[in-house]
């Protein structure tokens, strides 16, 4: 079948989505008031809390929550066809992201622009507080473990990328301190910044760099290994710097990636007019994982991820200009991420392979075609940009860039946002020595998924890359679930109908514990001591979520508070109830 | 020669409002995070002078002497930053 085709009909079913069901959403479940004065205009500082108009706010949110993870979990997914990896992105996003992205910023709005987890322990209780810091301490373990991987991986299988990826760092700076030293418009030096970093990719290619050499040289058998050590060195010099000199810098040089990126996906697959040549269910080897329910945990960003209620409710909702406009910004999040995935789904369908047969053998097992998933990416995107007549060699080190800039941000967040989590679960437990102690936490975060990424991986004797990735889906959809029950509690105290929250939180929390289940008798059969405890940890955060999240929504049903009449943007506070029609 | 001129009138429009929109989009995120930065130093310096004010010894206790009748207004902005309507006893700050 024509890529296009599939493109442009997964596309129209967004559409649907936003045109018919989103409304609904808007009137019914979340009772969108127009003459609600938001945070945006009553904390107005200027700075965080500032009225923003709805496109230019659309395209904040879409940079903050689009990353590698949409890429690499669909490039994983396809092993069990394009069917199921896309029909889940289409529902996923239609009826479980869009619900929750969008009703993150409105819990938020309706609650001072508070943080997912700060309104856990509001809406739901105390202890949610610690449950939603275990839970991300567990997910950014295993998103900066899996980015270190993926970002190892592609160095190796791409020598050429080394090079313009290490000149990214300089040229990231410069262009942040001219942002920062000049008022004037930042188009024109932006435009040639992007040239310069894109002028680099031949210049990668004349100078490969590989430390095959060196690894033998150390005896070390994996060359990723080494990659992956100093990765973590770098983000750990990288989370002890103010974010607007490096990583500031770098997402805003991501962000102008992300559309050229998508560009060249949307513009190769309508010129070269590329057919999916991977079936559209595989009849996967005999022993592999079954995509029920494991689909569900392999592709989170893209169909529904966690992550992004803390982007929704730590940025966002300060700048929500209108009540209503958030309908827009979530929902249309929630879609741009979908078409990030369905770039994926196609990139590693069409673009990667012109038979079906140099697809099956990319996609053997379910170990090869997760060891090489974001390869395959990187492939499929080269074939795509060739369709543009950009050379197959330089359109690889071009997609290999992209992708590495996201993962490698990606890293340097979580790398910094676990040290801020590690100081405060100690603070928590009451030890401050530690809670006070940047080095120490810095280190704690650098060390647990630096142990994690040089464990055995990519189907050697040890566990796959693909189940590592799955770990790190289940801590992303418990987030998710998470931020859905606190959405879920508010409707009902609200006396509105939940069922359109419950039922993605419901579908999430079911098929993240029975994949965890699963996974846990696996590991458990096959003597994975690492695995084995550590999907145990998960599935009782996930017991204890569920639990939760039932006696807050019982609690909400038997004795529902709504909420007191809130600001108008007149100032005429308490004039009048937010509107249930 | 009049319509050279109109179209260059129009290509500049364009490019003004290509410029409006990058700046919104991709820019205005950056220099909030320098905005940002700024603000967390001042806040720095009003813990400084704060402490000085409560009678806390500080290293640069003296230097920030001079500050501490700027503090009130500036402690309002702040804690309606932080999400508290009110802040301190009637009449010291609001």
């Amino acid at each position: 079948m024509p890529a296009i085709v599939v493109a442009l009909a997964v596309l129209a079913l967004f559409a649907l989505g936003y045109r018919y069901y989103s409304p609904y959403l808007a009137r019914k479940v979340f009772a969108l008031d127009p003459a609600y004065a938001t945070p945006a205009h009553t904390m107005r500082d200027g700075i965080d809390f500032i009225p923003t108009n709805k496109h230019v706010l659309f395209g904040h949110h879409f940079t903050s929550v689009a990353g590698a993870a949409p890429i690499v979990g669909p490039a994983i997914a396809v092993f069990w066809g394009w069917g199921p990896a896309l029909a889940w992105i289409v529902l996923g996003t239609i009826f479980a992201a869009g619900v929750h992205d969008f009703g993150s910023i409105v819990v938020s709005v309706r609650h001072r622009a508070k943080s997912i987890g700060t309104l856990a322990s509001d809406v739901i209780n105390k202890r949610a507080r610690t449950l939603f810091l275990l839970i991300i301490f567990f997910l950014l373990t295993l998103v900066n473990a899996v980015f270190a991987v993926v970002i190892g991986n592609l160095f190796v299988a791409n020598p050429g990328a080394v090079l313009p990826i290490v000149l990214e760092i300089p040229l990231a700076i410069a262009i942040g301190q001219y942002i920062y030293r000049t008022r004037s418009p930042a188009l024109i030096p932006s435009i040639l910044g992007v040239i310069v970093l894109y002028a680099t990719i031949p210049l990668g290619q004349l100078f490969p760099i590989s430390l095959d050499g060196f690894a033998q040289f150390l005896g070390v058998e994996q060359t990723r290994n080494i990659w992956v050590v100093l990765l973590f060195a770098y983000t750990f010099v990288a989370a002890r710097l103010p974010v607007w000199l490096l990583l500031q810098p770098r997402d805003y040089i991501n962000s102008h990636q992300l559309f050229i990126a998508l560009a060249v996906i949307l513009l190769g697959i309508g010129i070269g007019l590329n057919t999916i040549v991977a079936p559209v269910v595989n009849d996967v080897p005999a022993g592999s994982p079954s995509w029920f329910p494991l689909l569900f945990i392999t592709i989170a960003c893209g169909a529904i991820s966690g992550f992004h209620s803390l982007v929704a409710s730590g940025t966002t909702s300060k700048q929500i200009d209108k009540d209503t406009d958030a309908r827009y910004v979530g929902y249309m999040g929630a879609v741009g991420e979908g078409s990030l995935a369905l770039g994926s789904v196609l990139a590693c369908t069409a673009g990667v392979a012109a038979t079906q047969v140099e697809w099956e053998a990319l996609y053997a097992d379910f170990a090869t075609a997760s060891g090489s998933s974001t390869q395959n990416f990187v492939a499929g995107i080269a074939a795509f940009a060739g369709n543009l007549g950009v050379p197959i060699a330089l359109g690889t080190i071009f997609a290999a860039v992209v992708v590495i800039s996201f993962a490698a941000t990606t890293m340097d967040t979580g790398v910094r946002l676990q040290r801020y989590i590690v100081q405060e679960i100690a603070e928590v437990a009451g030890a401050r020595a530690l809670a006070r102690n940047a080095t120490a936490a810095t280190t704690i975060a650098v060390l647990v998924p630096l142990a994690m990424a040089l464990l055995p991986g990519g189907g050697e004797a040890g566990y796959t890359f693909g189940v590592l990735w799955q770990l790190f889906g289940t801590t992303n959809q418990l987030t998710a679930g998470l931020a859905l029950a606190v959405i879920a509690v508010w409707v009902t105290r609200n006396r509105r109908n939940a069922t359109a929250v419950l039922i993605p939180l419901v579908f999430l929390l079911v098929m993240t514990t029975w994949a965890l289940i699963i996974n846990l008798v696996k590991f458990v059969e096959q003597g994975q001591w690492v695995l084995a405890p550590l999907d145990a940890i998960i599935f009782l955060l996930a017991l204890w979520l569920i639990v939760e999240a039932a006696i807050a929504l019982r609690d909400a049903r038997r004795n529902p508070v709504p909420d007191p009449p809130g600001p108008t943007v007149e100032g005429d506070v308490g004039a009048r109830r937010s509107s249930d029609g | 020669m009049r319509g050279a001129a109109v179209t260059a009138d129009r290509l500049r429009a364009a490019w003004r409002s290509l410029e409006r929109a990058h700046e919104a989009v991709f820019v205005a995120p950056l220099r909030r995070a320098g905005a940002r930065e700024a603000r967390r130093q001042a806040d720095v310096l009003r813990t400084l002078v704060l402490l000085e004010s409560l009678g806390v010894d500080n290293p640069v206790g003296y230097e920030v002497l001079d500050l501490v009748p700027y503090l009130v207004a500036d402690l309002h902005a702040w804690h309606v930053r932080t999400g508290r309507e009110r802040y301190g006893d009637v009449g010291v700050c609001c």
